[in-house]
C-alpha cells in the first residue's frame, strides 16, 4: 500500500488520520457496521437529524453582518435579505460589547477609530431598536449577538425587550443566542471577562429563562467553529464542544430546576467549522450527531428523537482565506460550503473573499450568498440526503473521527473538566501546539496554500482594498449615550441596576432582572461595571 | 541568545491571540527575547518600551489603522531611532500608510522566517 508520497511524506487527513489510497468494505470498524444501515433522521442521526433533508427544509443562508451604527447594521441586514439571505445576525460591537464597556470609557476613547468596525455599537435597547427596524423578527430565524458570554444577557434581554415593546410574543419569537465558551476563552480572549463559573451560571440562567418563556428560542449555541479557527483540530473540535455541551447539562441537573431533556434540546444547536479538507469536515458533521445521540443515551439516558437530533450551523473557515489573491477565497468558501452541504447542515455561514482584509464589503457579503444559492439551486446537492453515506472512505472516516473525539473528550474530563481545562490553559496549549505544527509545515511545503506559500504570481487586475465601514460611529454612539442618560428615566433606571446587582450577588436568576434593566434604558456599560464588582475578572492563563 | 529585546503589543481591544502568540514563538525560537503586554493603548506602549528598554516593536493590529498611527506616533516622539514592524488584519491601503511611517507590515499570509528575518535586519544583526 502506497501510503506515503513519492517523496516520503505521510498521506494524512488535516487532523492526522492516516489515509489509505482507497478504501474497502472490511476497512469500517466492526462496532461501526451496525449503524450504517440507518436512514436519516433515525438514530444515531449520523446520516441527518431528518428523514427528508433539504428536500423539505433547505438549509438557512445565514451570514455574519454588523459594523458601524445601529442604522448602518440594519441597511446591511436587510440587503442580505434582498440578496436571499433566510435568517440573519446582528453582530455588536466588539471593543463595547465583548467589554461590556460604554464608548466613553477610557480603553474604548483610546481606540475610538475601532469602534464599529467590527459590528454595530448597541449600549441601550434604543440602539437596538434602531438595529432590528422593520426586520421581520416573527418570522425570520435571528441571531440577536452576545457571541461572548459576559455580554449574551446584554444582547439578548435588548433583542427580546425591543420584540416585547412591538407586541410581539416571546413564545413565538424564533432565534438563538451564543455565549460562547470558545470565542470567549479560548480565541478571542477579552482584556476584561467575567470568570468561566461566573459564565456557566450566566449560561445556564439564560437556558432556564428559555425554557419558561421562550420555548423556540435557542439559549446557547456552543460553537466548535471557534475551538477550530484558534486551532484545534476535527476531532479534538468535536470532543471539547461535547466536553462543553456537559458542563452545561451538569449544571442544570445540578440545579434540578428543568427536565434535562429540555436543556438537552436547549443545548443540540450548535456550530461547528468547515475547512478545506472535503471528507474530513463532512465526516465531522455526521461523526457529530452520532456522537451526541450517544452521549444523550449513554450518560443521562435521554433517548427522546426529537432530542437526540443535533442541530448544525456551519460557517466556512475565516483562517483559510487568504490576502494574497482574495478572488481565490471564492473558490475556498465554495468548497468548505460544499463540505458542509454534504454533511447535512441546518444553516450555513460563507466568509467573505476579503475576510483577510476586512469585514465584509457589500459585494463579498452578495457573493457569500451567491455561492450557496448556486449549491442549492444549481446542483441538485440537495436532492438527496446524506450523499456521502455507504462510501467506505467516509464511514471509516466518520468512525474514526468519533473514536478519536471520544479519547479527546476523555483528556479533558482528566484535567478536570472542560472549564478546568480552559482556565488551566491547557485547550489554549493544544490549540498553540497544532498552530505551531501548521506553520512549520508551511514552512516545509508538506502544506501548500496556493496564492501564498505556492502560485505566488499576482497579475490580477480585481484590486481588493479593505472596506472599512462608516467613520461616525464613536460620535454617533457619544451622543446618543449622553441623551439616553439625559432622557431616560432615572429613578427608575438605578432601581432596576440596584435591583441586578442584588440579584447577581444572590443565586436567582439574573435573567428576569436583566429584561427590567434593559426596558429601564440602563446601558451596557453600567451593567459592565455590576459583573465587574460583582464577580471580578478571569484570571487569564495565556499571555496574547 | 542574540541579546535583543522585542516588545510586542496589541493596539485594539480585539482578543485573537493566534498570530501574535505563533510569531512570539518563532521570534523566541531564533533566540529574541519577547516582552508581551497584549493590549495596550499607545501610551502603554510607549510606556512599556521605555520601561523595558527594547530594540524592536511589534505590534499586532486588529481594528482600524488610526489607532496603530497613533501608537506609531506617540513612538516616534519618545524613541525615534525605534524600529517598529507590525502585522495583523491591515488592508493594503492601510499597510501603504503605516509603510510610508517607516512602519514595516507583515499582513496575513507572511510567513514566519520572513519575520523572524526582518526582526533580526532591523535590531542590527544581519
Amino acid at each position: 500500500m502506497n501510503d506515503k508520497n513519492s517523496d516520503g511524506k505521510a498521506w494524512v487527513s488535516t487532523s492526522g488520520i492516516p489515509l489509505k489510497p482507497f478504501y474497502r468494505d472490511e476497512d469500517i470498524p466492526p462496532q461501526h457496521r451496525e449503524r450504517l444501515a440507518a436512514a436519516p433522521g433515525e438514530p444515531p442521526f449520523h446520516r441527518g437529524a431528518y428523514p427528508t433533508g433539504y428536500r423539505t427544509k433547505p438549509w438557512r443562508i445565514f451570514q455574519l453582518s454588523g459594523f458601524g451604527k445601529p442604522e448602518d447594521e440594519n441597511a446591511r441586514i436587510k440587503f442580505l435579505l434582498e440578496q436571499g439571505e433566510t435568517g440573519f445576525i446582528m453582530e455588536h460591537d466588539r471593543n463595547t460589547g465583548d467589554h461590556c464597556y460604554n464608548v466613553d470609557h477610557p480603553e474604548v476613547v483610546a481606540r475610538r477609530e475601532d469602534v464599529g468596525l467590527t459590528g454595530a455599537v448597541m449600549q441601550s435597547v434604543r440602539d437596538i431598536d434602531i438595529c432590528m427596524k422593520d426586520l421581520p423578527i416573527e418570522t425570520s430565524y435571528a441571531h440577536a449577538g452576545g457571541a461572548v458570554v459576559q455580554h449574551a444577557p446584554f444582547a439578548l434581554a435588548g433583542y427580546w425587550t425591543v420584540a416585547k415593546r412591538r407586541g410581539v410574543a416571546l413564545d413565538r419569537l424564533p432565534g438563538t443566542g451564543q455565549s460562547d465558551y470558545f470565542l470567549t476563552y479560548l480565541g478571542c480572549v477579552t482584556k476584561q471577562q467575567v470568570p468561566t463559573d461566573t459564565g456557566l451560571r450566566f449560561n445556564a440562567d439564560i437556558m432556564e429563562f428559555c425554557d419558561r418563556h421562550l420555548p423556540r428560542w435557542v439559549p446557547v449555541s456552543i460553537a466548535g467553529y471557534n475551538a477550530a479557527d484558534t486551532g484545534l483540530n476535527a476531532f479534538q473540535e468535536l470532543g471539547a464542544l461535547f466536553a462543553n455541551a456537559v458542563e452545561y447539562l451538569e449544571e442544570i441537573q445540578r440545579r434540578g430546576t428543568m427536565p434535562l431533556a429540555r436543556a438537552a434540546r436547549g443545548c443540540g444547536g450548535v456550530s461547528f467549522r468547515m475547512s478545506m479538507d472535503l471528507f474530513e469536515e463532512a465526516s465531522k458533521l455526521r461523526a457529530a450527531r452520532l456522537m451526541w445521540q450517544q452521549l444523550l443515551a449513554e450518560r443521562y439516558d435521554i433517548r427522546d428523537p426529537k432530542v437526540a437530533n443535533l442541530r448544525i450551523h456551519c460557517v466556512t473557515a475565516g483562517s483559510r482565506m487568504t490576502y494574497q489573491q482574495p478572488m481565490n477565497n471564492i473558490v475556498r468558501g465554495t468548497i468548505m460550503a460544499l463540505a458542509g452541504a454534504l454533511g447535512g447542515v441546518q444553516s450555513l455561514g460563507v466568509s467573505g473573499y476579503d475576510e483577510a482584509l476586512s469585514i465584509p464589503s457589500e459585494h463579498a457579503h452578495q457573493m457569500s450568498v451567491r455561492i450557496q444559492q448556486i449549491l442549492q439551486e444549481e446542483t441538485n446537492v440537495s436532492a438527496v440526503t446524506d450523499p456521502l453515506g455507504g462510501s467506505w472512505y467516509v464511514e471509516t472516516l466518520t468512525a474514526e473521527l468519533v473514536e478519536r473525539a471520544w479519547s479527546f473528550f476523555d483528556e479533558i474530563q482528566a484535567q478536570g473538566g472542560f472549564l478546568a481545562s480552559l482556565d488551566s490553559g491547557w485547550l489554549h496549549e493544544k490549540a498553540a501546539e497544532n498552530q505551531h505544527r501548521e506553520f512549520m509545515a508551511q514552512e516545509t511545503g508538506e502544506q501548500v496554500i496556493v496564492g501564498v506559500t505556492a502560485h505566488k504570481d499576482d497579475s490580477s487586475p480585481y484590486e481588493v482594498d479593505g472596506f472599512m465601514g462608516v467613520d461616525d460611529a464613536f460620535d454617533v454612539a457619544l451622543e446618543r449615550l449622553e441623551d439616553v442618560r439625559r432622557t431616560r428615566h432615572e429613578a427608575g433606571a438605578a432601581a432596576a441596576l440596584r435591583q441586578l446587582e442584588q440579584v447577581c450577588r444572590g443565586s436567582d436568576n439574573i435573567m428576569p432582572a436583566m429584561m427590567d434593566a434593559l426596558d429601564a434604558e440602563v446601558t451596557l456599560g453600567e451593567i459592565g461595571d455590576v459583573w465587574r464588582d460583582v464577580f471580578g475578572d478571569w484570571a487569564t492563563p495565556i499571555q496574547t | 541568545m542574540s541579546g535583543k529585546r522585542i516588545l510586542m503589543a496589541k493596539t485594539g481591544l480585539d482578543g485573537h491571540w493566534r498570530g501574535p502568540t505563533i510569531v512570539a514563538r518563532a521570534l523566541r525560537d531564533a533566540g529574541f527575547e519577547v516582552i508581551m503586554i497584549g493590549m495596550a493603548r499607545p501610551e502603554e506602549v510607549v510606556q512599556a518600551c521605555v520601561d523595558e528598554d527594547v530594540d524592536l516593536v511589534g505590534l499586532n493590529i486588529g481594528g482600524h489603522i488610526d489607532v496603530a498611527v497613533r501608537a506609531v506616533t506617540a513612538l516616534r516622539e519618545e524613541r525615534p531611532e525605534l524600529p517598529v514592524f507590525c502585522g495583523g488584519v491591515v488592508p493594503p491601503h492601510a499597510k501603504r500608510k503605516l509603510e510610508a511611517l517607516g512602519v514595516e507590515v507583515y499582513p496575513p499570509g507572511s510567513q514566519l522566517p520572513d519575520i523572524v528575518g526582518a526582526a533580526r535586519r532591523l535590531t542590527g544583526l544581519g
